[in-house]
């Protein structure tokens, strides 16, 4: 193989955490910076798990008929993905939260526009 | 070979659903690089966090940005 | 094992998550609130030191029965020494912070419940939320629950300033959201860095593998783990460029909901900045980044305090800037420096949490927190005036209160290091806090009242009165005894060195 999967895994990741940021700064619109922020958090996800890969390997779940040297030599890290599952669930349950903001303030100022709702209070 | 087409939807995906002027269409497609994150997870030997993350970033993101558009506005504005 | 540990932590959340399902049962939520809050500063008093273990997962070469049939492959290496599971310490510095930040917890948890008509269960969920995770990042020896814990107080600081019904607190409040879902996310990156580099998330395998070369101390990714960190850091304690939003959210806050908001700045930027001068004290340049940004702090803070009309703002930049001061004790490095850099946050958070609680007590009086339409509400109650005085003398170092001693302490580390400019500029920075202090002071208490100004009939609170005499008793005791405090703080500072 010419080009090295988990060097492309890491520029996937790196991408949407650019992606991501932009969206996050630049956007106007409130929907469209929480994208950004959803985009944002996997891409850090996806670059977790692609330090866990190991190229060749196994799955990390020992099954009965292995032996612990083959399983320890050839499966992959599994303390990263460990911390994933509990990053997936705290990244769900603040867009929760955002998306509840923005659907209050909507309510309030009868825009989506960043820059009206958030901005000219000097706050 | 198909984790390169992996990679790149995903990043097309994130791409393209922030390009819509329809919000609704911007919070479906968000549904593409979540299930292709998923099916990435799955080749990077991560099946368990995989099914998590096609349930989360296939489903349940993609539905709470619907209904958070279907309860403010569609359109996004334009000045 | 040392149970109460996680019994320190574990309590509050369960007590929150037992509260939000009460509703309607106002005298049930009173009680059970206030018992919870007072049991958890007398918890910190009486739990053994030591260490726990979540799980009972030691390290191997502490558990024979698994350790003996291993091989010589981990047995002789590192591997054996590395901890499996969560670890959380608990020592004398921890005590101290613990028990402060508790204490403040449970006055105004206290002062809220009498305050508002109706107890709610919702806001003591949120405030046993946000004490419970800062007492896990105190304790916490393991990197990504920090983080975890870190999500979960942002979280609870954003349903405290929707809770307050203050205008425009939503709009803050999601600023907050959006600044923290770009913080959470870059400090967990990392993390991660630090997790791929070497192979751990627990802080003390971390310094080992940095330590004995394991790793390559100043990689690159080493130093944008750091960059990272300190970024997280930023955010969480509300240091530039996070002042503007941090006094925002203190403002949008109630009183009672702010003085528990600063502590939770206050300690947490305690507890990650112990951890980065743990993990990077090698690296020269953190120690000047540190002073860097707490100069910032101090100046911006200071300084824009001044003009503002709005007193709960001008506060909320006062804490901002005084937190300047902490970060500048940890960024000397000496280990005196360090131990009157944590004195210095005790000693803020208690003042801070005076003050708020004492100015609110206006707003209570007023509904109005605008200086310009204030006046004369010296004459309507002069007790509470003195208090609040009081507060403003303890803010601005004037003896025998207790932020002089850490003042001093400070300023003295500053000239041992060979840094006098330092002291100067805590010193001038100190008369600005006093002047704006005083500003606000005249204008809300001592000039005459203006004619549109109603006054409520509302009688305030035994237990508002209460709570600011225990912070005053607080104040003069541990100005008058400073080794009580910063005798528990010496042996985290000796170490850290």
């Amino acid at each position: 193989m010419v080009i090295d999967s988990q060097l492309m895994s890491f520029f996937t990741a790196g991408s949407l955490i650019v992606i991501g940021i932009f969206a996050a700064l630049f956007l106007d619109n409130l929907i469209k910076k929480i994208i950004g922020l959803a985009f944002l958090a996997d891409g850090v996800n996806l670059f977790i798990i692609t330090m866990g890969y190991k190229a060749g390997g196994i799955v990390y779940i020992f099954m009965p008929n292995m032996t612990i040297s083959n399983f320890a030599q050839n499966a992959s890290y599994p303390l990263p993905f460990a911390l994933v599952l509990t990053s997936i669930v705290i990244g769900a349950s603040t867009l929760a939260v955002m998306l509840g903001l923005v659907i209050v303030l909507n309510k309030r100022h009868g825009s989506l526009s960043a820059s009206k709702i958030l901005g000219d209070k000097g706050e | 070979m198909i984790e390169y087409v992996l990679m790149i939807t995903t990043v097309l995906g994130a791409i393209i659903a922030l390009m819509q002027r329809d919000l609704l269409k911007a919070a479906i497609l968000t549904g593409i690089p979540g299930i292709s994150i998923a099916f990435l997870f799955q080749f990077l030997l991560a099946p368990d966090v995989a099914l998590t993350q096609a349930i989360v970033g296939s489903a349940i993101v993609p539905v709470f940005f619907a209904l958070a558009v279907l309860r403010t506005r569609r359109e996004e504005e334009t000045e | 094992m040392n149970e109460l540990i996680a019994v320190m932590v574990i309590l509050p959340i369960a007590s929150a998550l037992f509260l939000n399902f009460l509703h309607e049962k106002d005298r049930t939520i009173k009680i059970l609130a206030i018992v919870t809050a007072f049991v958890l500063p007398v918890l910190a008093l009486i739990a053994p030191f030591g260490t726990h273990y979540f799980g009972g997962y030691v390290p191997l070469a502490q558990n024979m029965t698994i350790g003996q049939d291993l091989p010589a492959l981990i047995t002789n290496t590192q591997l054996f020494q590395f901890h499996p599971g969560i670890v959380y310490i608990f020592n004398s510095a921890q005590q101290l912070l613990i028990f402060v930040l508790c204490l403040i917890a449970f006055l105004a948890i206290f002062t809220s419940l009498n305050e508002t008509k109706r107890p709610s269960g919702v806001y003591a969920f949120l405030m046993f939320m946000g004490t419970a995770s800062i007492s896990a990042i105190l304790l916490s020896d393991d990197i990504f629950n920090l983080f975890v814990f870190f999500e979960i107080a942002a979280l609870a600081q954003v349903g405290i300033i929707v809770a307050s019904g203050i205008k425009n607190n939503y709009e803050t409040a999601l600023k907050y959201t959006l600044l923290g879902n770009i913080a959470g996310p870059l400090l967990l990156l990392g993390i991660a860095l630090l997790l791929g580099l070497t192979g751990n998330v627990n802080i003390t395998d971390i310094i080992y593998s940095l330590k004995h070369g394991l790793v390559n101390p100043y990689s690159p990714a080493i130093l944008m783990a750091l960059g990272l960190i300190t970024f997280g850091w930023m955010y969480a304690s509300g240091l530039p460029p996070f002042h503007t939003i941090k006094s925002a959210v203190y403002s949008k806050a109630l009183p009672h909901g702010a003085a528990l908001l600063q502590a939770f700045s206050v300690f947490s930027m305690v507890a990650i900045g112990i951890i980065l001068l743990r993990m990077f004290s090698y690296i020269p340049f953190t120690k000047t980044a540190i002073i860097g940004i707490s100069l910032l702090a101090m100046v911006l803070g200071i300084t824009m305090a001044i003009v503002q009309t709005d007193f709960k703002r001008m506060l909320g930049f006062l804490a901002v800037g005084e937190l300047g001061y902490i970060g500048i004790g940890l960024g000397l490095g000496t280990a005196f420096g360090i131990t009157a850099g944590l004195f210095q946050a005790v000693n803020e958070a208690i003042i801070t949490a005076f003050l708020f609680i004492g100015f609110g007590t206006v707003l209570y009086k007023t509904r109005t927190a605008d200086t310009r339409k204030l006046g004369g509400m010296m004459f309507v109650n002069p007790r509470l005036a003195l208090l609040v005085l009081l507060a403003g003398f303890a803010m601005a170092g004037v003896p025998p209160l207790n932020a002089f001693q850490s003042k001093l302490m400070l300023i003295q580390a500053s000239l041992q290091s060979g840094l006098p400019e330092l002291g100067i500029i805590m010193i001038l920075l100190s008369i600005v806090t006093f002047m704006t202090f005083m500003k606000a002071f005249y204008t809300i208490y001592m000039r005459p009242k203006p004619a549109d100004l109603k006054i409520l009939d509302n009688k305030i609170p035994r237990s508002t009165i209460i709570s600011m005499v225990v912070f005053l008793i607080i104040c003069v005791i541990l100005g008058l005894f400073p080794q009580l405090a910063t005798n528990s703080l010496q042996t985290l500072a000796a170490g850290l060195v």
